[in-house]
């Protein structure tokens, strides 16, 4: 009884000294519920987020991704509480962090993106999200494809939907209004089809937040995003990315389309640039420009003056996520992974 | 009683000597008219065993998904850019040519020029569109300005343009039928044409042209087995030497030669009469029957010269000689027979035919050289000198003399402890023997042949590989519309295109991903499988049957495995990966099953061949010992005949780990032919000394009598069967070069054996005589 029970108790202090070389090991192992997975760097990656030395990256089937520049290889995958598409991560301070994406699904940390904890998800919706902002530890918003908007007032302990109906077209609001007499139902299914995708939001340095999407919105709010007031564009394809520069804005999207607008985002000049091809992710340059990647594996950078010139095209890939990490080194991601720009 | 049938037999035989010797020419004359009518026959379906389970999903499904037959052409600008008028016209003109032989499947040509190659791109308003080569091309620089352009907005780079642009392809589709004789496509012809009409006509400095796929690998095997004719001319010319020296005379030369020629007349009419035709790999077997007949009929020689010199007529001679040697010669073939017929064992079709062309050849040797020749020879007139006088006689049996010291137990012992040894070293080489493939490109061929390289070719410059492994999902009607299917179908890709030696993966799921993608503005952000329903019919519609990702109701939808090579290790780590994943997600809905595409048909041959090795050798080694166990009535002398036989087996295994040969459909039954043939030096030496042993005679003086009598027939048959087989070392494919050393080696290392191991293992086993 003494002896079987000594041997219980080595066999498990052995098992427990062992343990960490275990979880290396099963990593390449023919696990197969391990996320944990070689290619996954390699495969679909869509957003990273920075916030000093901070450093995130997310992408399909839920992979999380962190940065270290004393690590070789510097980026590594971390356990993920999802399967679903990550589309955007977001980081307020170094450790407190969320990530959204497909099945409504928003997740978030609290150490540096080391482990991370689900606070949504709603596959029955079957609308992704597509970028979180919060304004500080407790306030935020999440964005969505057919007008999704959740806030929350606890830092995602609760996610309350918003519906923005000031962001419909006008003969939108007339038709629902119709339709809300004649048939409940199908009122409420209209209702939340009807709205364009919101791509991208972001905070102002002045305190405004700016959101793009579908049909070339552009939409700015006073009031952290309870109100929003569309702005008159230019253009009528997709915008999925907003960034402010010293002196302005950039939208870009669809087609090669890149537009800047000053402070008081009245007039819009658009940029001309040498592809035809979908502009998705942006970082500023250090000359008040602009570096930017897209589909078709195109990196182009935009001079200060709105001139677009290509910096180099990579073969049969789309790049989404531009970063700039602390050392300075550019990163990019897409749907072949991430990789160093040198 | 067996001496009173033998002697029955021989004096009814050479009563009616020439009524039966009529009978013989009247059946060589059938037969050899019936050989005349052999036809080459290289189909697929025999190289595969049809029987594993891999195999019935593979042909379950074949008609829907077999794409197999399959054949790409790489058209090359040496240059190293195809932009340029030349080019441009050559291309055209290839595909033009390839559209035109008949047998292609024409709606499935494709090319940049096929109108259905076609770019695509998002723009506000959902797509556009167009060929790739607009209706106004000209091969000026603005029009191929526009055509490169499009070229990379259809996404054809690594599949119709090589990655670096130094290459485009054609590539089609073969018909299981000629569409215009109704007749089953004539491989060989197909493979004779893509030769004259594309690469004769087409190549010149400017333009390379590689040709890959399953016809013209067929027609490139067919034609590498045609240099076994000259094969053929030069081992009978070398045996013909060979058994001059050995007898001294035109007439007994040409006579043995004859009876073995007329063996293989014999082999090759059977065939045809039940059926068969003649493939790369049992064209070897003439060979073969060619080499045990001579061998047999050395023998036969060997002991009607032994008895003219002692003074009998030519007639007397060769009626004892037919006595003396019908059971012992009858034994030793009956077990080569025996041998052979094991392999039937094996499932596998082309192994199958090997073993009854081999019985068939072997079994009619006993009718030609062991009752023909002695008949016709009994018709000649022998002259031998008188041989205890020659003095090359005596000092061969000196020879003997010195050989016979290995029956004595001073050097028996460090026989068999350097035996011991060389066993003990072969057993753990042989453990290391790989199975399957070792090296890239087709098995068959050469490395360094032009299929191969421009295999190598093809794969290195295009994102194209020809090492494809299919795993069928076999779900229920309409199951791609389910979100819950693709999603597992989705992940079972994703972990399996994880395994290492898996370069990249396609699927139904994969593929409507990116479609969904595509749908959604090319936003990569929606490349994913859609909840709604809708969505995902609209991405699903938007692929046609005709990619080979789904049938037409959806109930199977295959997963396509792009491996890195199709070595054996890499195969069982990703059919092992498979079997696991499959274990994990199959219920009754859903189903993923092995396996279908090229390298699924080598994973289940490479399983059915590991699975088969073992008992092939049993039922070969237990053949042989009932055999040996009836014919000497003694376990000691059965053993000391089978021992030998097994560590030279072992030896082989190791061999093929030292060369780097796998253990494959073309090298799995070489052992089974080795051991089956192997076999008859041991009964031929042991025949003798057992019938001495048992008068009481001690073991060195028996063993010494067995040499004089039979030892220089016995290595002189170790040497023509080594000869016949050693040609095959300059074959144009590669099995039959592997072939052909472990033959050569299986041949010659067993002929030492019964000649030195045999006798050790004798002298313990009879140290005291009777």
């Amino acid at each position: 009884m003494l002896s079987s029970m000594l041997r219980f108790i080595s066999i498990f202090l052995f098992a427990v000294t062992l343990s960490p070389s275990i979880a290396i090991a099963s990593s390449d192992s023919l696990s197969l519920s391990n996320q944990i997975q070689p290619l996954a760097i390699k495969s679909i990656i869509l957003d990273i987020a920075v916030k000093d030395e901070t450093m995130v990256a997310v992408g399909e089937r839920g992979h999380i991704f962190i940065f270290d520049e004393k690590n070789t290889p510097k980026w590594r995958q971390v356990l993920s509480p999802t399967s679903s598409h990550l589309t955007k991560v977001f980081f307020i301070t170094p450790s407190l962090g969320w990530a959204v994406g497909h099945d409504a699904t928003i997740i978030h940390t609290q150490d540096a993106g080391l482990t991370w904890q689900v606070q949504m998800s709603s596959p029955e919706i079957e609308k992704p999200l597509m970028d979180v902002l919060f304004f500080d530890t407790a306030n935020g918003v999440a964005i969505g494809a057919y007008g999704l908007f959740y806030r929350t007032a606890n830092g995602g302990k609760d996610w309350t939907p918003e519906y923005h109906e000031e962001l419909l077209f006008e003969e939108d609001i007339a038709y629902l209004a119709e339709l809300k007499a004649e048939d409940e139902a199908l009122y409420l299914s209209e209702r939340s089809t009807l709205l364009p995708h919101f791509n991208r939001i972001i905070a102002t340095n002045d305190g405004r937040l700016i959101m793009v999407g579908e049909l070339g919105l552009v939409s700015v709010s006073d009031d952290k995003g309870v109100n929003w007031q569309k702005l008159d564009f230019v253009y009528e394809g997709s915008l999925f990315n907003v960034i402010e520069s010293n002196s302005g804005f950039y939208v870009m999207g669809l087609r090669g389309n890149i537009f800047q607008a000053g402070l008081e985002l009245n007039r819009w000049d658009q940029v001309m640039l040498p592809t035809k091809s979908t502009i998705n992710g942006a970082i500023l340059a250090k000359d008040g420009g602009l570096r930017v990647v897209g589909n078709a594996g195109v990196i182009l950078d935009i001079t200060a003056n709105g001139k677009g010139e290509l910096v180099t095209q990579r073969q049969g890939e789309n790049l989404v996520s531009i970063a700039r990490d602390p050392q300075g080194h550019i990163w990019v991601a897409g749907t072949k992974g991430l990789f160093e720009l040198k | 009683m067996l001496d009173k049938i033998v002697n029955g037999f021989e004096s009814f035989l050479f009563r009616h000597r020439i009524f039966v010797i009529l009978l013989f020419m009247l059946t060589t004359l059938f037969l050899g008219f019936q050989a005349s009518n052999l036809k080459m026959d290289a189909a697929f379906i025999k190289n595969i065993p049809l029987n594993h389970s891999y195999m019935q999903t593979y042909l379950k499904h074949q008609k829907q998904f077999g794409g197999a037959n399959s054949i790409m052409v790489a058209v090359e600008d040496t240059s190293g850019d195809i932009f340029n008028e030349t080019f441009f016209d050559a291309l055209k003109n290839v595909h033009d040519q390839l559209f035109f032989i008949p047998g292609v499947d024409r709606a499935q040509v494709k090319s940049l020029f096929s109108p259905s190659t076609r770019f695509t791109e998002v723009v506000e308003d959902g797509f556009a569109g167009g060929p790739v080569i607009p209706a106004d091309f000209s091969t000026t620089e603005q029009g191929l300005s526009v055509v490169r352009g499009n070229i990379e907005k259809a996404g054809i780079v690594g599949r119709l343009i090589a990655e670096d642009y130094s290459a485009a392809m054609v590539s089609a589709q073969l018909m299981d039928f000629d569409p215009q004789t109704g007749e089953p496509l004539d491989t060989l012809a197909f493979a004779e044409q893509l030769e004259q009409e594309l690469r004769t006509q087409f190549e010149n400095d400017e333009i390379k042209i590689h040709i890959i796929g399953f016809a013209k690998m067929a027609g490139d095997v067919a034609e590498g087995a045609k240099g076994v004719m000259l094969f053929f001319l030069i081992a009978i010319l070398v045996t013909a030497v060979m058994v001059y020296l050995f007898s001294k005379s035109l007439v007994l030369t040409f006579l043995p030669l004859a009876c073995s020629l007329i063996a293989v007349i014999w082999q090759l009419g059977l065939l045809t009469v039940v059926g068969f035709g003649l493939d790369p790999m049992s064209i070897l077997i003439p060979f073969l029957v060619f080499a045990i007949g001579v061998s047999h009929s050395v023998q036969m020689i060997n002991a009607v010269r032994r008895r003219v010199a002692d003074g009998e007529s030519t007639k007397a001679a060769s009626a004892s000689a037919f006595r003396s040697l019908l059971i012992p010669g009858g034994i030793a073939l009956l077990s080569d027979t025996v041998g052979f017929l094991t392999l039937l064992a094996i499932d596998i079709g082309i192994i199958r035919e090997l073993a009854i062309s081999a019985s068939l050849g072997v079994g009619v040797i006993i009718l030609t050289n062991l009752i023909l020749l002695p008949l016709v020879i009994s018709f000649t007139k022998v002259s031998v000198a008188n041989t205890s006088k020659d003095p090359a006689e005596s000092k061969i049996n000196q020879l003997w003399r010195k050989l016979s010291l290995f029956a004595t137990p001073k050097y028996a012992t460090w026989v068999l402890v350097i035996t011991a040894v060389l066993y003990g070293l072969g057993v753990q080489q042989a453990s290391l023997m790989k199975v399957g493939d070792l090296q890239g490109g087709a098995p068959a061929l050469h490395f360094d042949s032009r299929y191969n390289q421009d295999t190598f070719y093809i794969t290195d410059k295009f994102s194209i590989t020809t090492d494809v492994m299919t795993v069928i999902v076999e779900a229920f009607p309409e199951a791609c519309t389910y979100h819950s299917v693709l999603n597992q179908i989705d992940e079972f890709e994703w972990i399996i295109g994880n395994t290492p030696g898996v370069e990249s993966t396609a699927s139904l799921a994969s593929v409507a991903k990116r479609v969904n993608a595509g749908f959604n503005e090319g936003n990569p952000k929606w490349q994913v499988l859609p909840r709604t329903t809708a969505s995902l019919v609209q991405a699903v519609g938007r692929v046609p049957t005709t990619s080979g990702l789904l049938n037409s109701n959806c109930s199977v939808m295959p997963v396509y495995l792009f491996l890195q090579d199709h070595k054996a290790e890499t195969i069982e780590l990703v059919i092992e990966r498979v079997k696991a994943l499959s274990a994990e997600m199959d219920n009754d809905k859903i189903q993923f099953k092995l396996a279908s595409g090229p390298v699924g048909v080598m994973a289940a041959t490479n399983e059915a061949v590991a699975e088969a090795q073992f008992p092939m050798m049993l039922y070969v080694y237990g053949a042989v010992f009932v055999l040996c166990l009836i014919s000497f009535r003694s376990l000691r002398a059965t053993i000391s005949v089978i021992l030998p036989l097994y560590v030279v087996s072992t030896l082989a295994q190791a061999l093929m780990t030292q060369l780097d040969i796998g253990l494959a459909v073309s090298t799995l039954p070489v052992i089974a032919l080795g051991v089956g043939i192997g076999v008859d030096y041991g009964i031929y030496i042991l025949s003798t000394m057992a019938v001495r042993l048992r008068d009481g005679m001690p073991v060195q003086e028996a063993y010494y009598e067995a040499l004089v009598e039979r030892g220089s027939a016995v290595i002189f048959t170790g040497l023509t069967l080594a000869i016949g087989v050693s040609t095959w070392f300059f074959s144009a494919l590669k099995f039959q070069m592997d072939m052909g050393i472990l033959l050569t080696f299986m041949f010659l290392v067993n002929m030492l054996g019964a000649i030195i191991i045999l006798p050790a293992i004798g002298a313990f086993f009879w140290r005291k005589p009777r």
